[in-house]
């Protein structure tokens, strides 16, 4: 019999995904798949940014949901002042993009050549630095923010409703993948970033500045974040410090989840990660044989996490090393 | 002066010597027969009366509650040591540590308040709690390295928040598990000397680690397991070794945290704290013994610190000047909310470990490396920054 790790990733992504949606509908979990999915996008989003930042350097980006919680406050603070949405979710993610700017340039540039570990550890050390700002700014109180459109069931598949934010929120992962996709497969800086991330010595050699990309991967990052922040934080309700990073609502573990196990490399892994670890959380919640451990879902995510290490350590679609 | 005495040529030489006090690349290390003289004995007994003082007198004078912060700082020190253990000597980061400190603290309580041990059963209990956990871990980090571990040890402390910690028999529930201070060390005062005897045995332990084999088999993998392992040292066994010595520290720190707070919630252990322990311990200075303790104490003490430091003659009042102005500048002219000590704690602390990352790699133990050989009886030298550069091995990932 071959080994898990073995076989082609085409095999193992389409079965694993059928396995888990035909079990979801025997089972009648359908409001577990459809909730599911929903937060799935949530953390593909995330993935995709933390996938983006490990392709171009290399790294574990731990400020991801960092990035977002700025772009949240910043909208949480106009919004306050009467200023109108559209307005304050620019406002968020030109504070995210210069946040990620600000990390690049003061933190990851400075340990350009140092190992990938001290890295980590250096933007565990950015996220833990922007809760404290954000402790400083807007206190320990869980604060709101009102959905765009307060529709809440236009849409119900399987009898479960799903709101116009929600919606949002998909059709952005959906539209960001699209334009993602595009950008790194057809366009001459996408096509450059991913140059840089293989090749940095040669890629410097036919003319192409790795630091200047380095800081445009950053930026795209953040601008991922932040539209993850500013989208789901009317889902969710309320929001404190470390909004996307720590506590319940935290997406960052999950999002890591997703990425590695879509390969971490891969850009569509992360969208099938993301949908994978969302349903499954959800179906850990909604399983009453499971209710008496406490916090089920977070046992589910660990569950996860260590299987595709310990079977499959270059994820369902990535690329064996 | 007697150089001077000598022929033109060689004076060149002897001067350039004697002058340069920038040391080459491959700095040499002062030989080892250099022992200090009578007077030189008398200058580290006299700087090193005052330092005793500190630790083993000045706590008498202190009222209860802040004898409890210092004890803090102590078991932090030991938390920190763990770390050190893992991150210094095995080059794997935990991201989770909180998990394992609160295990160690909950396991500690759990015996005492609700099976009725003694004191040092509980505390045994929780270092071979800790030590179980920290095996099976070392288990999985043979099989998973550098980054991937780091983020296996991130969703365990996340699982141990979630869901081992609600867990109402272990912790108590939301009001928490009672720990009592043990019969004998019932006063602040006493339970302060016992934990600093008990940091005293682990340092002592990890100094004869790390002096024997297995510390330099373990210095010898973190720098290349195969080249480690073609020399005949094995792998698997010292690398679960030191992650099982860790464990065991992290519940020791664990147990003396939980009966010094007297009761412990499971709110106390959450991912912060495991950033916290991360940032104690890198400021600190990996693998050196001195730098981690001092960065335990520091950041267990830092808000205390921010307290009591405007209280202090001159520095105090220099001190409330700066953050008059800044004060003025932030909260009065740019309307931002003021900056309370907590919050102030949770802003310091990365930025430390910023600048620690990016500007002196090798932490607080570094900087002080000079003073800490002259007290172990070397030559003062003020560039001696150690043999090498300190910086966790880059590990494949």
């Amino acid at each position: 019999m071959p080994k898990l790790g073995d076989l082609p990733r085409g095999a193992v992504g389409g079965a694993s995904t059928i396995i888990v949606v035909l079990l979801l509908i025997i089972s009648g979990n359908s409001s577990a798949l459809v909730n599911g999915l929903v937060f799935g996008s949530f953390y593909g989003l995330v993935a995709l940014g933390l996938v983006l930042i490990y392709k171009s350097s290399g790294v574990f980006n731990f400020a991801q949901g960092e990035f977002g919680t700025v772009a949240v406050y910043t909208l949480w603070i106009l919004l306050e002042r009467g200023v109108p949405y559209l307005l304050a979710i620019l406002a968020g993610i030109v504070a995210a993009i210069a946040f990620g700017l600000l990390t690049e340039r003061l933190v990851i540039r400075p340990l350009f050549d140092a190992p990938r570990v001290i890295l980590l550890v250096a933007t565990a050390g950015v996220a833990l630095l922007a809760i404290g700002l954000e402790f400083w700014i807007g206190g320990a109180l869980l604060r709101q923010v009102r959905p765009i459109s307060g529709e809440l069931g236009r849409i119900s598949p399987f009898g479960v409703n799903v709101s116009d934010q929600q919606l949002i929120l998909i059709a952005a992962l959906l539209i960001l993948g699209g334009i993602l996709a595009y950008f790194f497969n057809r366009t001459n800086l996408g096509l450059a970033i991913i140059g840089a991330s293989q090749e940095p010595t040669a890629t410097e050699l036919v003319g192409i500045s790795v630091k200047r990309l380095s800081s445009f991967t950053w930026v795209l990052a953040a601008l991922l974040g932040a539209v993850a922040g500013i989208l789901s934080v009317p889902i969710g309700g309320s929001f404190g410090p470390g909004y996307l990073t720590v506590g319940s609502s935290g997406a960052l573990i999950p999002g890591f989840t997703a990425a590695v196990l879509g390969g971490m490399t891969s850009m569509p892994g992360a969208f099938v990660g993301g949908a994978i670890v969302g349903v499954a959380e959800s179906f850990a919640l909604r399983q009453s044989a499971l209710a008496f451990i406490p916090g089920p879902d977070k046992v589910m995510i660990f569950l996860i996490l260590l299987l595709v290490l310990a079977l499959r350590p270059q994820g369902l679609l990535g690329k064996s090393a | 002066m007697i150089k001077r005495a000598v022929s033109d040529a060689t004076e060149e030489i002897s001067v350039s010597q004697v002058v340069d006090p920038i040391p080459q690349e491959g700095h040499q290390a002062p030989s080892d027969d250099f022992r200090p003289g009578a007077k030189g004995w008398l200058a580290r007994a006299a700087a090193g009366v005052p330092l005793a003082a500190l630790v083993l007198l000045f706590p008498l004078t202190q009222l209860d509650f802040v004898l409890t912060k210092y004890t803090r700082g102590i078991t932090y020190a030991i938390i920190a040591l763990s770390l050190n253990v893992l991150i210094g000597y095995t080059g794997q980061i935990s991201l989770g540590h909180q998990a394992f400190v609160g295990i160690g603290a909950f396991t500690s309580a759990y015996m005492v308040s609700v099976a009725g041990q003694e004191f040092p059963i509980a505390v045994l209990s929780a270092m071979a709690v800790g030590a179980v956990q920290a095996l099976i871990l070392g288990l999985v980090a043979l099989r998973v390295r550098g980054l991937y571990f780091a983020l296996l040890t991130l969703a365990y402390g996340l699982l141990a928040e979630a869901s081992l910690f609600k867990i109402p028999a272990l912790t108590g529930g939301a009001a928490g598990q009672p720990a009592p201070k043990p019969p004998g060390f019932d006063t602040s005062h006493r339970y302060y000397y016992l934990c600093l005897a008990l940091l005293g045995v682990v340092l002592w332990v990890d100094h004869r680690m790390m002096a024997t084999k297995g510390g330099r088999a373990l210095l010898a993998l973190r720098e290349n397991p195969r080249v480690a392992s073609t020399f005949g040292i094995n792998v698997k066994a010292f690398t679960l070794f030191a992650f099982a010595v860790s464990g065991v520290f992290a519940g020791l720190g664990g147990a003396l945290y939980a009966h010094n707070e007297s009761q412990v919630t499971s709110v106390l252990f959450n991912f912060q704290l495991a950033l916290l322990f991360i940032l104690m311990t890198v400021v600190g200075g990996l693998r050196s013994r001195t730098g981690v303790v001092i960065g335990g104490v520091f950041f267990a003490l830092i808000g205390y610190l921010i307290e009591e430091i405007p209280h202090l003659p001159v520095i105090g009042t220099v001190l409330k000047f700066l953050v008059g102005i800044l004060g003025w500048l932030f909260v009065d002219t740019l309307g931002l909310p003021e900056l309370r000590i907590e919050v102030a704690e949770l802003v310091i602390g990365p930025i430390l470990l910023l600048l620690t990352l990016t500007q002196f790699p090798g932490g607080i133990g570094q900087q002080l490396r000079p003073f800490i050989q002259w007290f172990a009886g070397r030559p003062f030298d003020i560039h001696d920054r150690g043999a090498k550069e300190v910086q966790i091995t880059d590990v494949r990932a």
